[in-house]
């Protein structure tokens, strides 16, 4: 099992916000769900893509010139942009691109490689009550290998988080359960159709996946709620998501402020942010969230 | 008369001196019978040469009592004069020739000649020139700062802490009486006799300031003449008896500090902890006179300006009253955190028995951008230095941090850094078949190079390249040694050796065989760089065969222009700083080279230790913009790595990554090594527990030290453009702190290219 591979587009030491302590986080590659303020656009396809650094590139057209098929164009400016029709990834220009401003995103690891990287800060995790977070993308995306490295993070004594979606067949959260201690999981809006419209996510699956969990462990939940201007930064919305961590004595709840510090990636992948707002919230704006009556007997912290 | 540049700049000073407040007239007559006294005393034994000197110095040097001084002694240095290091007046008997010419410039026409007649004198009896004539003779080894050679040597003794604890236990009459003992017994030995004329120039001293001081009162407020009241009658009591409050007691350590010409101050905490909590106990003092008497030594030391010294160490283990200790550290620390000097180079030594209390208020120094206190792991230094410099652990448990990092120590050894090393610009030398592509002079030192092409293998590359390297080290144990014997022949440190163990038992000068432990330190410069550009070069010709060593320095010798890929492939090799067994196992293992061939050598010479240090000043950068293009990717005249840290930019992989690079370097073989982070304040001061886990979890694993700037980017950024809205920014250069405007740019952008955690 170990030996499998897995699409990891990033991995994080020193993260201090995904879970308690000092945690390693492991970015891996696919998201089932499209949230236009995704701040990983790179990880919402499970293929492949190319990643042009501007700030990097110096405009030498070494791309244009060792593309085989033509996929490297020069725009009316000094700047070079990508035909992702026509790019085979075929990564001829990453190798000629003296800036290194190009590069194919994700890398395919071992299984065995990326928990032997985890493994390098145990004794941060044991000092500050930390471990490992998967995330992504989506870990649940990738369920053998998420197993896979769950259980070996477990068989050397590390803390084992989840940060998910919940939005995933119930048998793979029933495989992962057993070995995971801590789930982060999102609830990115409690009204079903805005958030099928806005983001492809099923909330019955969803709010079943962690029903289920909860039932095995309540204290094994955090919930987290991105707070994003226009979309669910309603009062209704965060009393429907209190209330549902009541009924299932989840005590524990995140609230993320929305932020834009993905923005720069929209263009690396010659995509727009299709998102309107972009002014990022700040923690006082929650506050009146966080203080409301309904959130009474929770554990809410702003991160 | 010498063949090298006298004038050339001995030291680095950042910061800037505060002028000599006596006329020019009054100066040139004080050197003109400097200069008469020791031609004078030329056949005399060096012992009372010096101390003949010594009196025409003192107490005239002394400058007056300011106001906010609670306690006295401020003292002048001009181009001619008696000290042991270069950033306070010079070293032996000295001229700084290129200050001596300054100074030369201001006099009216008619005064002039007379500096001429000065100049030509020390010409012949600058302790340093006649170092340098013997030693810097051919194209291997050059004076120090002189950045064109890969080795540079000196004669100077820095970093001498001295046993205050012996001082104070005696006060000056129980050392009168032991020399006095000494000389009934050895009537001829002019050691001691010398000796206890250093005491009457110390007790001469300590009149002339109790005059300056009752001489102020008249015109004082009230509050100003009770303080100057008891600044005088310390400094009558402590000429006659032993020092029995607190301010008597720092009265009498600091002005034997300032005529010792000693710059780094030792475990003060321990020193002067009993007495303060003594007079705190008997109500002779309150928590906030306490603290105003610490804040007044603090200006006191930063007023010294010696930029890269005044070292005060609190905390750790081995101490003789840690309870009282305590007291003063606690204050101290408070003192740092409002004071936000760049001196003193606050210094606390942590172990497993660090309290919360002291970890806290550290971080919150720490925090507030202070860039001290500066953190030494006991647990880890103590068994390395009793290993590294052959004592035994209840010794080893004094050492202490002096300059950028060097250790010595307290009041048993010397520990001078006078040689350093730039181990990248001989690897540039090395693959250019011995000529230094900088200036094209050949630096082979007589070895045989071969032709690149003739390494077919990455192991033979790699072990001539060491065998390279084993003619600079061979050369660098014996300059050290020979300026222990070229400052012996001039001088006996005087006031040093009589608080220095054994130089009293002997009857010998500290140099004459009188030091318990004779150490040395060397510094080495751009060893990261070098190890970079190594597992750069084995993993692209030898490993990948993506190029030849042919055409890599080829790349190199055009600054890379041209090769733009080439360049990016040795950037991407694997670089130290994170986590990567192999660029660090390589930094490991040429780390242990150096150290190693140092430590043997030395010993090998007479020395009870000789350590590399990995310390740093500004000379990275320095050194760095006199060394051509390197493997690694590195420019020609960019700037080198800082300390033991990464080269600017190539750790990517977080404050962990990094620390557990820094970590696997065995203590053991150095003699301090600076380790360097930074953060931005948001990060710092917003996650205080993680923080503190981080730096725990790092010293658990074997960290050394720990030299934190927390700071913004943005700050910094906008500080080069504004110099005039940051005058107290404080940064950490990486043995030293400085003010931040006040950096050349180049440096400034060193320190702008290292990665700051936010």
């Amino acid at each position: 099992m170990i030996n499998l591979n897995v699409r990891v587009f990033n991995i994080e030491r020193f993260a201090i916000h995904d879970g308690p302590g000092i945690r390693t986080v492991v970015f891996m590659q696919g998201c089932p769900l499209h949230c236009p303020w995704c701040s990983n656009p790179e990880s919402q396809t499970f293929a492949s893509i190319l990643i042009h650094n501007e700030i990097k590139c110096t405009h030498c057209g070494s791309c244009i010139s060792s593309c085989p098929v033509g996929a490297a164009i020069r725009t009316d400016g000094p700047s070079v942009r990508f035909d992702r029709g026509k790019c085979n990834l075929c990564g001829k220009c990453v190798e000629q691109c003296p800036g290194g401003a190009i590069r194919i995103s994700p890398d395919e690891m071992k299984c065995s490689d990326v928990v032997s990287r985890i493994l390098r800060d145990r004794d941060y995790y044991a000092h500050s009550g930390g471990g490992v977070t998967f995330s992504g993308g989506e870990a649940l995306m990738q369920p053998d290998a998420l197993l896979a490295m769950l259980k070996a993070c477990r068989d050397e004594g590390v803390h084992t988080a989840v940060e998910t979606s919940a939005m995933a067949p119930r048998t793979v959260i029933d495989s992962i359960l057993p070995y995971t201690d801590l789930f982060l999981a999102d609830i990115k809006h409690t009204d079903a159709d805005k958030l099928h419209r806005v983001t492809g996510g099923d909330l019955d699956l969803i709010m079943g996946n962690i029903s289920a969990i909860a039932a095995c462990d309540p204290g094994k939940i955090r919930l987290r709620l991105p707070c994003i201007p226009g979309f669910n930064l309603e009062r209704g919305h965060f009393q429907k998501a209190y209330a549902f961590a009541h009924s299932n004595c989840i005590k524990g709840i995140d609230l993320l402020p929305y932020h834009t510090l993905g923005l720069g990636k929209y263009n690396q992948i010659g995509e727009q942010y299709g998102y309107g707002q972009t002014t990022p919230l700040s923690r006082a704006e929650l506050e009146p969230f966080a203080s409301m009556p309904e959130a009474q007997g929770l554990d809410i912290k702003i991160l | 008369m010498a063949k090298f540049n006298v004038e050339t700049v001995q030291n680095v000073e950042q910061s800037k001196k505060i002028p000599c407040r006596k006329p020019l007239l009054e100066q040139l007559e004080i050197m003109e019978a400097y200069t008469d006294t020791h031609r004078r005393f030329s056949g005399s034994s060096r012992e009372r040469r010096e101390v003949e000197c010594l009196k025409v110095l003192y107490p005239r040097m002394f400058r007056p009592i300011e106001p906010q001084d609670l306690f006295a002694g401020r003292l002048d240095f001009l181009p001619i004069g008696f000290g042991c290091v270069t950033s306070v007046g010079g070293v032996g008997h000295y001229c700084v020739f290129r200050k001596l010419r300054q100074f030369q410039e201001q006099l009216p026409g008619g005064l002039k000649p007379r500096v001429d007649d000065l100049y030509r004198y020390w010409l012949d009896h600058d302790v340093k020139t006649q170092f340098n004539r013997d030693m810097i003779v051919d194209d291997t080894m050059g004076m120090f700062i002189d950045t064109a050679f890969p080795l540079i040597a000196t004669a100077r003794l820095s970093g001498m802490m001295l046993d205050y604890p012996k001082l104070l236990a005696n006060g000056v009459p129980g050392m009168r009486k032991i020399l006095s003992d000494h000389i009934a017994a050895a009537p001829d030995n002019d050691f001691y006799r010398a000796g206890l004329e250093c005491l009457d120039i110390l007790c001469d001293s300590a009149d002339a300031l109790r005059k300056d001081a009752l001489g102020q009162m008249e015109g004082s407020d009230e509050v100003r003449k009770a303080q100057l009241q008891e600044m005088a009658d310390a400094l009558e009591n402590i000429q006659h008896r032993v020092p029995c409050t607190f301010i008597e007691a720092l009265q009498l350590f600091w002005l034997y500090a300032l005529l010792a010409g000693v710059i780094n101050y030792g475990r003060l905490d321990d020193l002067l902890g009993p007495y303060l909590v003594a007079d705190l106990n008997a109500g002779r003092l309150t928590e906030q006179k306490a603290y105003d008497f610490l804040k007044s030594l603090w200006t006191m030391i930063e007023n010294r300006r010696t930029t890269v010294n005044g070292r005060i160490i609190v905390g750790g283990k081995g101490r003789r009253h840690p309870k009282e200790a305590d007291v003063f550290m606690h204050i101290a620390l408070k003192v740092c955190h409002d004071c936000r000097y760049v001196e003193p180079q606050f210094t606390l030594r942590i172990d497993r028995d660090t309290t919360e209390q002291t970890w806290d208020e550290a971080l919150d120094a720490l925090g507030c951008g202070a860039t001290y206190p500066t953190l030494y792991n006991d647990e880890v230094n103590v068994p390395a230095v009793s290993w590294g410099m052959r004592v035994d652990e209840k010794t080893a448990e004094w050492y202490v941090p002096f300059g950028c990092t060097e250790f010595v120590i307290q009041g048993q050894s010397t520990g001078t850094p006078n040689i350093c090393i730039n181990l990248l610009k001989l690897l540039t030398i090395f693959m250019n078949g011995g000529v230094d592509p900088m200036d094209g002079i050949r630096k082979d030192a007589g070895f045989g190079i071969k032709a690149l092409e003739e390494y077919t293998d990455f192991d033979k590359f790699y072990a001539d390249y060491k065998s390279f390297l084993d003619i600079y080290l061979d050369k660098s144990a014996q300059a050290q040694y020979y300026s222990y014997q070229v400052m012996n022949r001039n001088v006996s440190f005087l006031f040093n050796s009589l608080l220095t163990d054994d130089c009293i038992e002997r009857g010998k000068a500290l140099l004459d065989g009188g030091v318990r432990y004779l150490g040395g330190t060397c510094e080495i410069y751009g060893s990261i760089n070098a190890s970079d550009s190594l597992e750069a070069l084995k993993e692209l010709v030898f490993d990948r065969h993506k190029y030849t060593l042919r055409e890599i320095h080829d790349a190199m010798l055009h600054n890379f222009e041209g090769s733009g890929i080439l360049r990016r492939d040795c950037m991407a090799c694997d670089k130290y700083g994170n986590d990567l067994d192999t660029a660090d196992n390589m930094a490991n293992d040429l780390y242990e080279f150096v150290a190693k061939g140092i430590r043997d050598r030395g010993i090998k010479v007479g020395m009870q230790y000789f350590l590399v240090v990995i310390s740093n000043n500004q000379l990275n950068t320095e050194w760095g913009n006199a060394t051509a293009a390197s493997p690694d990717g590195r420019l020609s005249g960019m700037y080198m790595n800082p300390a033991n840290n990464p080269q600017g930019g190539a750790n990517v992989s977080g404050p962990t990554a990094m620390l557990n690079s820094l970590a696997k370097f065995d203590a053991r073989y150095h003699a301090g090594s600076v380790q360097n982070i930074k953060f931005t304040p948001a990060m710092f001061n917003g996650n205080r527990e993680m923080i503190k886990s981080l730096f725990r979890t790092y010293f658990d694993r074997g960290g050394c030290h720990l030299m934190v700037t927390v700071v913004d980017k943005g700050e910094l950024e906008d500080a080069m453009v504004h110099p005039e809205k940051y005058p107290d920014l404080i940064v950490r250069v990486s043995g030293f702190s400085a003010v931040f405007v006040e950096l050349p740019r180049n440096v400034q952008e060193e320190l702008l290219s290292r990665v700051l955690y936010d």
